[in-house]
Formats: structure tokens, sequence, C-alpha cells
């Protein structure tokens, strides 16, 4: 596949990881935000690869681990009813909410079905006018415009019988929230290709400049993510903290501007909750007044749902990157991909679970060595 | 479906025009209307002396001690999808599973729970799919049984077939047979069967030139006896959950580990480019006509020349071996010289946002 | 958020009130909406597209000079990794190192 397949070439990869540690003086601590970064980082097994020179921390870039409890709630709630077709990513279905998990709701009846692109959904509204169709409109800011497109469209057309669950997220904001944390040890950050494809990078500048922190926007293949490492130890050896490009196949400073027009129209920043993390303040989009009408949480009157963190989860710690997976005393025993107790633990990026699966097969051959 | 119609499909079908277009409850109500329903939709696909008989039970010869048994249910939407349907899926499916015991496949039943409702020319289809496939392979279909459910309660078609296979003392691969040293051979490209099915679901359709590669994988089990025999150690057909579900099984069931190399898997480009847009890892995605051997690292050459010998096993290939490290894990090494675990999957594999 | 895939249009459709296309990504089609590329966009060039949309054209020239730059690295690599063989070994390379 052109502009994918050359990006995963061995030799070039190798080259560079050498680069990488030719140039590191010490080791260094990094941050890649993006759920899909930590995906390819993982199953390529790039922080085995750099990893006397860099030390990998997965970041809470996965939007179906930090979706809150109480919304993950409100949409098996929804899928519940009799009226209602409850449409989502497939990320979402294995999610555990306070009880059980949408999956578990199609079991006992509900209409739940997974759709590639949320026009699937709208056409769903479209070919089933006796029933509600409510989709679960998650994501960064990626997915973003393309939640938008459907609320506009749905409102131009007059579907009346669609609405959007919103739990979006924004990174700016979470990322400020690491930075002043006390505990932060993340010297620099990748930040995420396809998020900055849509917004551009010049929030991240001011927060370069205030953290002295280098960040590097960085695309998703092997060696995109190789070439971001590479690109930000030579910032912090060289004592600089810039925002930098690697991915300019994709990425432009000011980034998509028809796609930030709509979603501005659409959406408004409101403070949202991050399971595991706490309230962030202006972390979140909502849909704007005019667009009430396709909020399902008002339509349904879902605001009374609320949810309480289960105890022994430590999500939270682990998306901050202060807790490594194997270091949570449910790690592997009550916590499991096939019992999960949070959501790190069933997203394939999710830390506990990439940890369960690497993490048994370090333990396995140094056992055996 | 006009008599013309059917005469043009391949086959010479001597099915009759139906009455009815559709199959009702009183098909499978053992009446007049499930004789007719078998004497003219079944029999003439199917016709054989055992069956023909239509006794209680089938009354057939073997020539072994001890035999092969598998049986498997078929659930499979669409019930129709580009390269075959429930009907050669169910065939081809069984005589697998036989094969893989190292067995010959000798006779096929099927048991059909059918949908008040579903149309009678889609059955004929399923049907004559069915009908080539076991003659192609030359197992004759000795037992059947059919049912109908109100509209409803079987979403089309339900299929059971059970086969039975002649054992040959002296070829009889089983997953605890692996041993460190084997090399672990794929018999063709992986994850054409899996990516056919999601291109035609609802909510996810994408136009893809993959079909499913469902077959029958008894000629090549047959030349891997004649030229290999004991150094195969395992056979295996990765259908639900693909190539790492049947690895993984069959490092469990021998304890021992299995290494991967990425570079050498055998996937066709819009197999790969369908798992990118929807998030899948090929290595999860069903197959229906590849099959996985597990033979003496000293005679991997040569099963894999017995392998590409036959059509269907053209793109045959080394794909890995067994060790002694990490017992009854798969590991990957990937392109960049990282490694990864393989491991099972909770459920099926989802489409992703992220 | 993150699953974008870059795949060649090669269809553009706009005469419903949504500018839609059809993508090709190495053998798979889907149909995409372009709205967010409109003005950029012929039959022919390349975009990244996530769930349905494309969020970007491909910079095909800006990716071709960094490829190159990737390329002639790791080229630059293998030769350094020789000369440390020979410099470590009794006996001169056998190999040509181009």
């Amino acid at each position: 596949m052109k502009y994918l397949s050359e990006y995963r070439d061995g030799k070039i990869a190798r080259g560079l990881a050498d680069e990488i540690r030719r140039t590191a003086t010490q080791q260094w601590v990094l941050m890649e935000v993006c759920g899909g970064q930590t995906h390819t980082i993982v199953k390529q097994g790039i922080d085995e690869l750099v990893g006397e020179a860099v030390e990998m921390i997965h970041g809470p870039g996965c939007p179906v681990c930090v979706t809150p409890l109480e919304q993950i709630d409100r949409a098996m709630e929804l899928a519940s009813r009799p009226e209602v077709i409850f449409s989502s990513f497939g990320d979402m279905l294995r999610v555990p909410g306070s009880d059980c998990d949408l999956f578990q709701i199609r079991a006992r009846g509900g209409d739940v079905r997974v759709v590639y692109s949320p026009l699937d959904a709208l056409e769903l509204a479209k070919r089933h006018p006796d029933k509600q169709v409510v989709f679960f409109a998650v994501g960064f800011e990626t997915t973003a415009p393309a939640n938008a497109m459907a609320v506009w469209r749905a409102k131009e057309l007059g579907v009346q019988n669609f609405s959007v669950l919103v739990s979006h997220v924004t990174v700016p904001p979470a990322m400020v929230a690491l930075l002043e944390a006390a505990e932060n040890r993340v010297q620099g950050f990748l930040a995420a290709g396809h998020v900055c494809t849509v917004m551009g990078w010049t929030e991240y500048e001011p927060l370069a400049q205030k953290y002295r922190v280098p960040i590097v926007v960085t695309g998703f293949e092997p060696l995109d993510l190789l070439e971001g490492i590479l690109m930000a130890v030579k910032q912090l050896e060289d004592g600089r903290h810039e925002v930098e490009n690697q991915y300019v196949r994709s990425v432009k400073r000011e980034g998509n501007r028809p796609a930030q027009e709509l979603v501005e129209k659409v959406f408004q920043l409101v403070d949202r909750q991050w399971r595991g993390i706490g309230r962030i303040p202006g972390s979140g989009l909502g849909l704007r007044p005019e667009f009430a009408d396709f909020d399902a949480e008002v339509r349904f009157g879902l605001q009374n749902i609320t949810a309480e963190e289960p105890e022994e989860c430590r999500a939270g710690e682990v998306l901050r990157g202060m807790l490594k997976p194997n270091e949570c005393a449910a790690f592997g025993t009550r916590c499991t991909p096939e019992q999960p107790l949070g959501a790190p633990m069933v997203s394939s990026e999710g830390a506990c679970a990439a940890y369960y699966n690497y993490g048994r097969f370090r333990q396995a051959t140094r056992s055996k060595a | 479906m006009s008599e013309s119609g059917s005469l043009a499909q391949g086959i010479n079908c001597p099915v009759p025009h139906s009455k009815y277009d559709r199959v009702q409850l009183g098909h499978g109500s053992g009446g007049k209307m499930s004789a007719a329903l078998v004497r003219e939709r079944f029999l003439p696909l199917f016709s054989n002396e055992a069956l023909a008989q239509l006794g209680d039970a089938a009354v057939v010869d073997v020539a072994a001690d001890r035999l092969a048994v598998s049986t498997d249910t078929f659930v499979v939407q669409p019930l129709e999808f580009p390269g075959g349907n429930i009907g050669s899926l169910a065939v081809h499916g069984t005589l697998n599973d036989v094969a893989m015991m190292g067995a010959r496949p000798r006779y096929l039943s099927a048991g059909f729970v059918l949908e008040e409702g579903l149309a009678i020319d889609l059955l004929d289809r399923i049907v004559e799919a069915m009908a080539r496939a076991a003659k192609e392979a030359g197992v004759p279909l000795i037992a059947g049984d059919t049912k109908v459910v109100e509209r409803g309660k079987a979403d089309g078609v339900f299929i059971n077939t059970t086969g039975i296979g002649e054992l040959d003392p002296e070829f009889a691969p089983t997953p605890e047979c692996a041993r460190p040293g084997d090399a672990v051979i794929v018999s063709g490209p992986i994850g054409r069967h899996g990516i056919a099915i999601m291109a035609v679901r609802e909510g996810l359709e994408f136009e893809v030139e993959i079909e499913s590669d469902s077959a029958n994988l008894c000629p090549l089990v047959e030349n891997l006896r004649q030229r290999v025999r004991g150094a195969v150690h395992v056979l295996r057909d990765p259908t639900r959950g693909g190539m790492a579900s049947a690895l993984n099984e069959i490092a469990a069931a021998a304890d021992v580990g299995v290494e991967l190399e990425e570079e050498r898997l055998p996937i066709p480009g819009p197999v790969l480019a369908a798992c990118e847009i929807l998030g899948f890892d090929p290595l999860y995605v069903a197959n229906e006509g590849v099959l996985v051997a597990f033979v003496e690292g000293s005679r991997a050459d040569e099963a894999v020349a017995a392998i590409r010998a036959h059509r269907l096993g053209e793109g045959a290939a080394v794909i890995g071996r067994v060790v002694e490290a990490h017992p009854g894990i798969v590991a990957l090494k990937t392109r960049i010289g990282g490694t990864r675990v393989v491991d099972m999957l909770p459920g099926d594999q989802l489409p992703r946002i992220c | 958020m993150c699953l974008g895939i870059p795949g060649r249009i090669t269809e553009i459709n706009r005469d419903g009130g949504l500018t839609m296309g059809v993508v090709d990504f190495g053998g798979v089609k889907r149909e995409v909406c372009l709205a967010y590329l409109d003005d950029e966009v012929d039959v022919g060039d390349y975009a990244i597209v996530h769930v349905g949309f494309a969020i970007s054209k491909v910079d095909e020239d800006e990716a071709k000079r960094t490829f190159e730059v990737l390329k002639e690295m790791s080229q630059l690599d293998e030769l350094e990794w020789m000369e440390e063989v020979a410099e470590k070994s009794l006996d001169p390379p056998q190999a040509d190192p181009s």
C-alpha cells in the first residue's frame, strides 16, 4: 500500500534505531500521546528496540480508555431500550461499564451495531424511520470533523430519529494536566499525527515554550515513530524545546481549516471527565445549543446517570504514566483481557493489555535463560 | 427459478421447478411436504445408494479399524458471499477437519434447520453448492435431516455436517506432537475468508477483490501423506480466530513455543489493505482454504514442495518454527527486528478507530 | 483517534449536497466523504482517510523528499557497520560494501 508499506522497511528501521542509540548520551523519557502510536510501538517491538536510549511511556491517547464510566453506563441504558438502534465504533463494545458491557446488552436483546463511519449511522437512521438511532460519538479531534458532519447533515436533511451521545476529548489540556503533575517524568512528546492533521500544531507551541519540552508531531508507522523519537532525542541532547513536524506528508501547521470550521459550528469546548484522571476543564467537546435536538443526553434525559470508578482499578495512574501496569495488584489476576476491571486492559492499545501480552513473554524467556 | 435457468448453472441440474417459492413450516413436519422437499430438492443432487434407501440410518462399509469423526454447525452470515455460500462452506469445513487428523474422508451427513420464509431458490443454490463440493471431493452425502422453524428463529438456514474418515495408522498428526525444531508451514495466502465476509456485512460495506478461499484441503493432505508421511507432526486448518488461535492451541497442547517471522507471512495486498482500514490483524482473520503443518525441520523443503504440487498450495511457505523457549506462547519477530506476543483474543476482532 | 489510512482517489462526486468520492486503498475501495478537501483534490491524488472522511491530501513531494533522506541514512549506516567489522576482524571484508 503506497504511503504505508514503505514506512515499514526493516532495514531503514534498524538504521534509525542505531542512530537513536548513537545520538543519546543518557536515557530519556518520552511519551507518545496517541493510542494508535502505542499500538505500533507495542506491536512492532519498538520500545524494545530503542530501550537503552529511550523509555517510552504510553499516554492517555486512547479515547476508548478515557471515556468516563458514566458515559459508558449511559450508552448501555440507551442500548437497552427497545426503540433504540445503538451504533458505535467497534472499540467501544467491550469496554466495561459499572455493570456489564455493550456486548452483554446485545446478548440480552439490545440492538447494538458496529459501524465504520458516523455517516453509516446516519444511513441507518434513514433506513429505519420507526427506530431511534443513537451514535456513540467518541474520539479526539481527529474524529470530531466526522461526527460534526453527521450531526450537520442530520439537521440539514431533517433526519429526526438520529442523535449522538457525545464523549469527545481534546489533547492539549490533557498534556497540560500531565505536565503540571508533580510526579511528571516525561521529558518530550510525540504528538498525535492525525489529531494534528485536523488541528495543526499551533496549540502546542506555547506548551513547548512554557514547559520546555520538545514536541514532535509524529505519524503511525514504524519509520514515522522511529524518526519522531530520533528528532525528539536530538532536541533533548541539544537542549532545544520546539515543535517539529515528522509527519510532513499529512500535517501542515494550520491543519485542515474547513474541518476545524465545521467542528466549531457544531461543537463547543466543555469540561470533560477523563476516566481514571478526573475532570479536566475545557478538555472536551459538547454539542452547541443549536444542535441540542440531536444530543442523546437531552433527548433521552440521561443526566441523572452517574457512576463511581471501581476502587481496585488504577487505570488513572497508568494513563498518566505513573504506574506500570504490572505494578498494579490486580494485574493479570483479577484484571485480564477476558475480565477487565478498567479500559486500558480492554483496548488493544491500552497500556495494561499491551503489558499483559508482552510482559508474559519476557517473563517466559527470562526464566528459560 | 426456471428450468432453463437451473440447467445453465454449471452442473446438469435435475431439480424440478418448485411449487412453492418459500420454505413453509409444513416442509419440516414429516408429512407430504417434507417428503416432497427431500425428494425434489435434495435427493437428485446427492444421489447415491445409501441415501436413496431413505432408511432411518445409512449403512456403509469402512476399510479401517479406526475412524476420525468430526461435526460442525455452520451459521455464517450472509448466506452467500464472494467465493461460496453456507453450503460449500459446510462441506469443505467438515472434510477439512477430518483431513487434519490425517484421515481420508469417506462419508458426510447433513442436518438443516430452515427458517420459515427462506427462498426456495436460495436453498437450491446452497444445496447445489454442497453437492458440487461433495462430488469434487468424491465423498457422498449418506444421511440427512431437515427441520423448519418459525420465521425469526434461524437466520435463514443453519447447517450441521458430520464427516467420517478412515485413519492411516502411519499418518496420525495431532497437536501434542509438535516438537522443537519443527518448521511451521502455511499452505497459502491468509486472511481471505474473513475479509470476504466482512466486506459484505452491513455497516462496513467496501469493495474488495477478495473471495473466500473455502476449499477442500484433502488433496494437499494426501500429497503430504505420500511424500513426507511421519515427518508431519501437526495439521490444522486455521478457521475462526485465524492463524493466531490455531497456533496458540497447538503451542498449549504440545507445551512448546512458536516463533513466527512477520516477513514470511503470505498476506495478499487487498487483505492487508482491508485489515488496515478496519484495524484488524491478519493473523486473527478466518481462513477456510488454508492449512498449517508442523513438519520435522529437516524435511520442511520436501513438505513445502509436496503442498505446492497442487494448485491450492501454490503459495505454501515456511513461516516460523517451534522452539523450546517460552512454552505455550506464540511470538512474532517483526519486520523491524522487534518481538511481540501473538495472544488469543477474548472474542472477535472489532473494527476500531484508534 | 488515529486510524488514518492513505488511499488514491478514483472518483469524485460533487452533485449531491456533500462532496463524496471513491478511494482505492491498495485493492480495497470504499466510499469516502471528500468535503473537507473539496477544493484541493482531483482524481489520482492520495488522501489520508479516517472513519470514512478524507482529512488531508498526501503531500507526495514532501513524502518523497523525506523518504529519500531516511533511505540514505540507513545506507550510510550499512557502510559504517562494514567498516567497524573490517576493523575488528583479522581478515579483510569479503563483500563489496555498496
